[in-house]
């Protein structure tokens, strides 16, 4: 019978002796340095940045007359403007999102290790995948103002060129954590190897690969607002000019704006995914 | 040594969900030390017995008491003291599978002690010696620093259970303690089960599916069916005709309409 007032120092000398690595101490005096270390470097960070409690004050306190301004919200007189703006910003999302996900589609399982059997080309493609994925959809909308011109087509263009390598890396993970007895079953009953990726692995990855799609396409609509700002068409423009001459009561009312529309695509997003769980 | 073992009394208790009687109006006096068999099939109340038992179900009618205490009304602290002193085990084990199994069995031991020592990971030597004594003792011990969820179920059920000893129970709730394993694994389980009645004297209710089991192993049976008592008895009672009488099949389609058995069906329709 096991009690815990039946344990005494001699018990804890035997139980030690039976399994030593039980008793394994962390050791305090590493943790403590490390501890110590990490702490230095936040406040070497803080000191880089000159972030003072003086100039915190400061911001604060022109953060609050722009809160200040903020309210009431007002539409302005140019309605159709925000309208427009907040119209065309989803549907370079929308198109965006749908364009990368055809695009991203095989390009997800050619990064799969399960569909790539060489560890070579799986590697490379997957890197390439990273490299691309690193570049943000902001410096792509820059260069494609410069290529495309103004407008809308160099937003859409930068959410397709953003997007695509990140849908393909997320496919391909849901491809490769797949479970592979169904393919196993077709391959067993003759099938070739296309059949067993159509039947054994594409119903198990298509709910989650429309849900990340889904996502994405709430998450472009809210970045494709700021697109605007560098000139590629949406609603950063008006808040860019708003902002620029301090109507910040306009600006509150476009926020608001978008929170509502990005919060309807989010319950629709949800309705679906839950009707194809 | 020596911690007071008291009985179990249960007097018309009930679970409803919705229009459902799970439970419907049970009495129930199991003494000290005592190992009881709850059998039936899926369905027939057998899990939210066990489960109203430690509160982890809510009654909906009904009385639970463990000597002077009245189960049904523990609050908060108290409550959670009731659970530690009546351990339960599961069908699924309910380890932490990226734990290591010392952990997981050391876990037994958090109504013991203060929550921040807990919270930041951290136990005594004698708790440690502690699990080390219970994983000793059913032969665990090399696998004392694997991660659990690389185990076996077998050996996860013993792990489990070591993690309920370190509670140091009054009693013991096993909740379909066998359904998940093979028969070897089963043995061990059910042996250490046993174990832990004849030599800790602990109080054992255990849910069990297969009828030999709950008569190779427990001093009584309790038959559920439909939410409600329909035999008790010391298990030689426990005869074919008997579960005829009860529930209108053999002993066999008792069995078959609960786990798969490897031979052709009978009939088909």
């Amino acid at each position: 019978m096991i009690r815990a007032g039946s344990i005494g120092p001699a018990e804890i000398t035997a139980a030690r002796k039976r399994l030593p690595t039980a008793f394994a101490a962390t050791s305090w005096v590493w943790s403590g340095i490390g501890g110590m270390a990490f702490l230095a470097w936040l406040i070497l960070l803080a000191v880089w940045f000159d972030i003072t409690p003086t100039r915190l004050a400061g911001g604060l306190k022109g953060l609050l007359v722009i809160l200040a301004q903020m309210f009431p919200p007002s539409p302005g007189a140019q309605w159709a403007d925000i309208l427009h703006g907040l119209l065309q910003s989803v549907a370079m999302a929308f198109l965006g999102t749908v364009i990368a996900a055809i695009i991203a589609l095989p390009l997800g399982f050619f990064g799969a290790r399960n569909i790539v059997l060489n560890a070579a080309a799986h590697f490379s493609v997957r890197r390439f995948y990273d490299g691309f994925r690193g570049i943000d959809q902001l410096i792509w909308a820059l260069a494609f103002v410069r290529a495309f011109g103004l407008g809308p087509l160099a937003g859409l263009m930068a959410i397709i060129a953003a997007e695509v390598f990140v849908l393909a890396k997320l496919l391909a993970e849901a491809v490769e954590n797949t479970n592979k007895a169904p393919s196993e079953a077709i391959t067993a009953a003759g099938g070739s190897r296309l059949l067993a990726i159509r039947f054994g692995v594409v119903p198990q990855i298509l709910p989650i690969y429309l849900a990340q799609i889904l996502y994405a396409f709430e998450s472009n609509t809210r970045s494709a607002t700021i697109l605007g700002v560098v000139g590629a068409g949406g609603i950063g423009l008006q808040i860019a000019e708003r902002i620029k001459v301090r109507y910040w009561d306009e600006v509150c009312f476009i926020i608001i704006l978008i929170l509502i529309t990005v919060a309807l695509i989010d319950r629709c997003s949800a309705t679906i995914r839950s009707r194809c769980a | 040594m020596s911690i007071a073992r008291e009985s179990l009394r249960i007097h018309g208790l009930s679970c409803r969900f919705g229009a459902v009687t799970a439970v419907d109006e049970i009495d129930l006096d199991v003494p000290a030390g005592q190992m009881l068999a709850v059998i039936g099939r899926s369905g027939a109340g057998k899990s939210t017995l066990l489960r109203m038992i430690n509160r982890l179900q809510e009654p909906s009618t009904g009385s639970i008491a463990y000597g002077p205490t009245d189960v049904t009304a523990l609050r908060g602290r108290a409550l959670r003291d009731w659970r530690r002193d009546c351990a339960m085990i599961f069908q699924q084990f309910n380890l932490i599978g990226r734990a290591d199994v010392l952990t997981n069995v050391l876990i037994g031991r958090l109504n013991h002690r203060p929550w921040l020592p807990s919270l930041l990971g951290l136990f005594t030597e004698a708790e440690r010696a502690m699990a080390v004594q219970a994983l000793d003792r059913f032969g665990l011990l090399d696998i004392a620093l694997q991660r659990a969820d690389t185990l076996s179920g077998g050996q996860q059920q013993r792990v489990a259970l070591c993690r309920a000893l370190l509670q140091e129970p009054r009693m013991l709730l096993a909740d379909e303690p066998i359904a998940s394993l093979d028969p070897h694994n089963a043995r061990l389980v059910m042996d250490a089960l046993r174990q832990i009645n004849r030599e800790d004297g602990l109080t054992i209710l255990a849910n069990l599916h297969h009828l030999d089991t709950a008569r190779a192993y427990c001093d009584r049976v309790v038959a559920l069916d439909r939410g409600r008592i329909v035999f008790d008895d010391i298990p030689d009672r426990l005869t074919p005709d008997v579960i005829m009488a009860i529930y209108n099949i053999t002993e066999q389609e008792f069995h078959a309409a609960d786990t798969p058995v490897a031979e052709p069906m009978r009939q088909i329709q």
